[in-house]
This record gives C-alpha cells, sequence and structure tokens, in this order.
C-alpha cells in the first residue's frame, strides 16, 4: 500500500470517527430533556392552560413528535449540509454564530500556534546543544514556569500589571479594531503571550531531550565526517529525527489548549470567541449553540489527530502504513 | 616512497574533561600512513584506537576533549587549520566509515540523498549529475539495482548492505584517504571478507591511504601493510606486517599474538585489564600486565622508541642498551611460519 493510499484511508478513518460522533451527541441530544418545550408547559400552567397540551405542541413545532430514525437522519444530514440549527441566545443561525466567533479565536489562536510550533523546537534544540549551560538553565526554568502556572491566572496578572497599573495595553477587548492593526496587536499580546508560555513549555522540553538523544548519535558523526555544516547538521539531521515524537506532543499539546484554555482565556481577555460562546450557550442552555461549538472542538480535534498520523509517516520512513 | 607521508600524525595527545578528572585517551601517538598503503591501528578495547582516528579530522568534540599534536595531510596540518577549512577536507580529502552501519546513516533520509548530501558539501553539482554519479558508486560498492535503490530507505538495507551504502558516500571526493574504524566488526564472518576484498579493490583503484582500526588480528593480516599497536592511549610497537607478525617484540604485541586462536595453547586473553585512563601508571603502561616487568619499567615515562630494524621500532625497556632483548623475545612466536597464514581463516 502506497502512501497515498494510507493518507485516502486514515481521511475515511477520520470520518468515520466524526460520524460516529455526530451520532453520540445526537443521542444525547435526543435524551435529554428540550428546555424550550419544558418552558413552554411551564408557561401554559401559569397561564391556566394545559401544560400537556402546550408541550405537545412546542414538540410538534420543532419536529420533535417525529419517529427517531426520522429525526436522526434529518439532524445528520442538517450537520452535513452545515444546517446546524438556530440559536435562540444570539438569534441567528448557529453556524453563522460560530463563524463569527471563530473570526475572533482565529485572531490569537493563528499566531500563538505559529509562534509555539516554530519557536519550541528550536529553542530545545539550541538547549540540547548548549547543554547545562546557563542558557539551558533558564529556558528549563522558563518551560518549567510556563507548564506549571494556570493560564486563567496568568492572565489575570498580566493584565493586572500590564493593563491596569502600567496601562500599556488595553484591559476591554475592542471587536471593532482592524485585524493587522497595531491596536488588535496591543490587545492581542496578552492572550497569545500566556498560550504560548503554556504550551511551549512541554514542547521545549520535549525538543530538548529527544534531541539530545541524536547530538551524539552515530549519523551525525557520519554527517560531520561528510563535511556538512554544524548549521545543517542541527537543521537536518537532528531536528528532523527529533520532530517524529515531537510531532505527537505537539499536536496533543496544541490540541488541548486550543480546546481547554483558549476558553479560560477568551473569558478573562472578554474575546467573544468560540470559547467564550461554547461557555455562554451551555449557561443559556442554548442546545444548537452548545452542540455547534462542540463538534467545532470535535472536528480541529479529528483533523489534528488525522494530520498527526500523517506527518508521522511522512517524518519517519521506517513506520508502516501497512495493514493499517 | 619519496617524499612526505600522505598523513603524518605526531606527538598527538587527547584529553577529555570528566568529573573523575583528566582523562587521557590517546597520549602522543605518532604514525605514518603513505598514499596507497594499509596501516592498522591494533589493541584492545579501551585502547584509543578509535579516538586517535577521530582526533585526526577532530571529530572527538572539543569540548569536553582537547586535542594536541600534528596531523599533516599532504603537508597540512588538521589540527590547527580553521573549521571551515577542515570541513572541506573531511568527506573530500579524507572520508571516514564507523563500526556500526547500523546506526551510521540517518534513518530520516533516503541512502541516495545521503550520498548526494555528501557530494553536494564540496562539489557544486545539479541535483540529477549528483544523484547520477551517487547511483554509479552505489553500483561500483556493489548494490543491486542501484538506480531503483537510490530512493530506499536506510532500514530497507542490511548491515552489509549498509557498510557498502558508508562506503559509496565515503568515496564521493575521491578520497586521499580512507579512515575505516572496525569497519567490519558489527557484520557476520562472509560479508566481512566480502567488505574487506571490496575496500582492497578499491584501494587499488582509487590509489587511497586506509587507516584501519581493529582489534581483529585476522583482518589485519590479510590487509595490512603496516601495524601500529595501541595500549592504553600508546603505541607500543609499530613496524611492517612481516616483522609484527614474525618477530612480535613487544610483550603487549606478543600477548596479542598469543590470542590467536591457532597460536600458542593460551587463548582465554591478557590476564589483568587496561588502567584507568583517568589515573594511568608511571613508566610502561603495559608493565602492571606484563610478565617480564622489572623495577625499571614502572618509573618514569614509556620507554623512548627502539629502532630494531627499518621501519620496526618498540617501546620497551629490553630493547634499550644494557637489557638482554632475549628474555622478552618469545621463540614459540617467531617459529610459527610467515605472516600469511598467522590467525587468518580462508574464506
Amino acid at each position: 500500500m502506497g502512501l497515498g493510499r494510507y493518507i485516502t484511508a486514515r481521511v475515511a478513518w477520520a470520518a468515520a470517527v466524526a460520524f460516529i460522533i455526530v451520532s453520540l451527541t445526537f443521542l444525547l441530544l435526543a435524551l435529554s430533556p428540550n428546555p424550550q418545550v419544558q418552558q413552554a408547559a411551564t408557561q401554559a400552567a401559569l397561564q391556566g392552560d394545559n401544560p400537556q397540551e402546550a408541550r405537545e405542541q412546542a414538540r410538534q413545532l420543532r419536529g420533535l413528535d417525529k419517529p427517531i430514525h426520522v429525526r436522526y437522519i434529518d439532524y445528520v444530514v442538517g450537520i452535513f449540509t452545515l444546517n446546524w440549527g438556530w440559536s435562540t441566545m444570539r438569534s441567528q443561525p448557529v453556524t453563522e454564530a460560530i463563524l463569527s466567533s471563530l473570526y475572533y479565536t482565529a485572531q490569537y489562536s493563528i499566531p500563538w500556534t505559529i509562534l509555539t510550533v516554530t519557536i519550541g523546537p528550536i529553542v530545545g534544540l539550541y538547549s540540547s546543544a548548549n547543554k547545562y549551560s546557563w542558557r539551558d538553565h533558564a529556558a528549563t526554568g522558563f518551560a518549567f514556569f510556563g507548564f506549571s502556572i494556570p493560564n486563567f491566572f496568568f492572565g489575570i496578572i498580566l493584565l493586572l500589571v500590564f493593563g491596569i497599573w502600567l496601562e500599556w495595553v488595553p484591559v476591554i477587548y475592542n471587536t471593532n479594531v482592524a485585524v493587522f492593526s497595531l491596536e488588535n496587536a496591543r490587545q492581542l499580546i496578552l492572550p497569545v503571550f500566556v498560550l504560548v508560555t503554556g504550551s511551549i513549555g512541554g514542547i521545549m522540553r520535549v525538543s530538548r531531550n529527544e534531541s539530545s538523544e541524536y547530538m551524539n548519535a552515530d549519523f551525525v558523526k557520519t554527517a560531520r565526517a561528510k563535511g556538512v555544516s554544524p548549521l545543517r547538521a542541527y537543521a537536518l539531521h537532528i531536528l528532523r529525527p527529533t520532530m517524529v515524537p515531537l510531532s505527537t506532543t505537539m499536536v496533543g499539546q496544541l490540541l488541548l489548549l486550543f480546546a481547554g484554555s483558549s476558553l479560560l482565556v477568551e473569558v478573562v481577555f472578554s474575546i467573544p470567541g468560540l470559547g467564550r460562546v461554547l461557555f455562554e450557550s451551555v449557561i443559556a442552555q442554548d442546545t444548537s449553540l452548545v452542540l455547534g461549538t462542540t463538534l467545532v472542538f470535535v472536528f480541529v480535534g479529528v483533523i489534528g489527530n488525522l494530520l498527526q498520523d500523517i506527518t508521522y509517516t511522512v517524518l519517519d520512513p521506517r513506520i508502516g502504513y501497512e495493514d493499517r | 616512497m619519496s617524499g612526505r607521508p600522505l598523513l603524518e600524525v605526531e606527538n598527538l595527545r587527547t584529553t577529555f574533561r570528566t568529573d573523575a578528572g583528566e582523562l587521557v585517551a590517546v597520549d602522543g601517538v605518532g604514525f605514518t600512513v603513505e598514499k596507497g598503503e594499509t596501516v592498522c591501528i591494533v589493541g584492545e578495547s579501551g585502547s584509543g584506537k578509535t579516538v586517535a582516528t577521530e582526533s585526526v579530522t577532530r571529530l572527538v568534540d572539543t569540548p569536553p576533549g582537547t586535542i594536541k599534536g600534528t596531523a599533516r595531510l599532504n603537508g597540512r596540518d588538521l589540527l590547527s587549520m580553521s573549521d571551515d577549512e577542515l570541513r572541506s577536507v573531511r568527506g573530500n580529502n579524507i572520508a571516514h566509515i564507523f563500526q556500526n552501519p547500523q546506526e551510521a546513516m540517518n534513518h530520516c533520509f533516503s541512502v541516495g540523498w545521503q550520498i548526494v548530501e555528501a557530494l553536494q558539501a564540496h562539489q557544486d553539482v545539479p541535483d540529477d549529475e549528483a544523484r547520477a554519479r551517487a547511483v554509479e558508486l552505489l553500483d561500483r560498492v556493489g548494490i543491486a539495482n542501484a538506480s531503483a535503490r537510490f530512493d530506499d530507505y536506510p532500514h530497507e538495507f542490511s548491515g552489509g548492505q549498509k557498510q557498502r551504502v558508508m562506503i559509496a558516500m565515503a568515496l564521493v571526493g575521491n578520497p586521499d584517504l580512507l579512515i575505516a574504524d572496525e569497519p567490519t566488526t558489527a557484520l557476520d564472518v562472509t560479508v566481512q571478507a566480502q567488505i574487506l576484498r571490496l575496500l582492497d579493490d578499491l584501494q587499488e583503484e582509487y590509489g587511497m591511504g586506509i587507516l584501519l582500526v581493529t582489534h581483529d588480528l585476522g583482518v589485519v593480516a590479510e590487509v595490512a601493510d603496516r601495524i601500529v599497536v595501541m595500549y592504553a592511549g600508546k603505541v607500543m610497537e609499530r613496524g611492517g606486517v612481516f616483522d609484527i607478525f614474525e618477530r612480535p617484540a613487544h610483550p603487549y604485541t606478543q600477548a596479542l599474538m598469543r590470542c590467536l586462536p591457532n597460536k600458542g595453547e593460551e587463548t582465554d586473553g591478557i590476564p589483568g585489564r587496561l588502567p584507568d585512563p583517568t589515573d594511568l601508571p608511571d613508566g610502561c603502561r603495559f608493565a602492571p600486565r606484563c610478565e617480564h616487568a622489572v623495577g625499571e619499567c614502572e618509573i618514569g615515562d614509556q620507554p623512548e622508541m627502539v629502532e630494531l630494524t627499518r621501519d620496526h621500532e618498540v617501546s620497551c625497556v629490553y630493547y634499550q642498551q644494557g637489557y638482554d632483548s632475549a628474555v622478552v623475545r618469545d621463540e614459540s612466536l617467531e617459529a610459527e611460519g610467515s605472516a600469511g597464514d598467522a590467525g587468518v581463516s580462508d574464506d
């Protein structure tokens, strides 16, 4: 089986996983009480009407009276045709609500991801090339600090110092500034810094330890004996094999942070992004929106793992893709 | 041969900084390699053979290592030249092959890519031409179906094939000197013979000098022109292959010879062990294990080299004036035929 077929198989598998998750969420949704139906019944009871009748009416209005397999098919078709339902909290289609919040999430997520992915491995490599020097110790200290400190707490402290005491950055997030403007850079610098600090530590450590293993490898000696420059030896002969295990850590870390910490960071920095929409829709019991935002995180996770599997095989030719 | 030798190593001293103090791996070693000849460095594991050869092209990491002395290739001192100059020598004038072909290539890149990398490190060759050269070399070293195997990865080759690829990689610069560090130790016996024969053929074809590190005296007898016997970082004896095999002068060389399966009865090795390289003994390094050692052997420095015959030198007090060298001569070793069949299995 060639690499092309392996990738096709992986993509098909990822689609199957996504489908299973979509089905499971439907099941959870079908089993949970619908707050709007509940509300209609309560209201009817308060007004002296028949709550049972009102409940039926509300169910009918939302198509909940149809048999479960019909609802399932409607739901799945809706998911894949991007008809994700209506958000009562935002009074707009769920897809629209998600797209508009994704716009804000992307503005800080893309920078911190790029920074972490590029700086992390390089600093780790540098650390391992200069093991036990003061720079290595400084990098290790920074890595453990970033790894240990809770992101939301670090965000609050930074906001207090740089937003309130020093007044270098705005405290309130302004949605009206242009994406590529100094203003936007100023209000996003702290969340980006917090997230890079939180994510880069693990990557630096893994990169340092993995590349240490290759620093004295025979093949690096071969490269030097061939007359290859030290920079090339580091960048190709050491970094490349280091990236194999590192790519696993990297995807895991980034996904964890994207799904978990970005929510907290968005709340702290009042960014109306995906994490905060999820948080608010849970509070407001806006089921369709909860489901929609959850699905976005799910798809990001599935795609992340897919990319990881593929990079893994591309980076290390020894990893076979037969019989998988 | 007239003029200066291809490689001339003098007073090479390589030390390492360790927690236990200064570790002296190579201590004042000297030898020469002439154009087109094979010089073998022999000695038991830990005697500093590998460090000595890797010091020549400064492959030893500095720090923690420190390399002193001179190593002149065609008159240019490799140990005092700049890193950039040295880089243009490595892989170009001097090529290395190493002991363990399993680990010597990067598992992330195809073998062809790695040969091309070696070529393009020194010559401005376009990719397609470099590929053609690499295929040609792979073919030369006996990789069947070379152009198809260019894109294969190291793990798709057997140990012997990998060593062949390493040899192909070493040949890209048409080197003057090939340093081969135990190139057959990790291979099985039938493959060993093939690799040695290949090296022998290529030496003739390319006119390279070969500096071969080994502890396998069978290999030495087969390929060496001259031999350097090392022990604990010092040269014990130097000489032509016939001198060393037929008239081993130093007690250590004799002890090595007695370890050959068909020489004498003693095959259970040399009693004792190598001295601690951070705390080396005074006098002759071998004295603590030497059956002939006298008081003189354990004071001062390693005895001066004494020339026995032309090109046969030994570092042992018994060959100095006032001593009777007959004491250390081992008649049983000398009585046994020529070097040609000393310990060499017919393969």
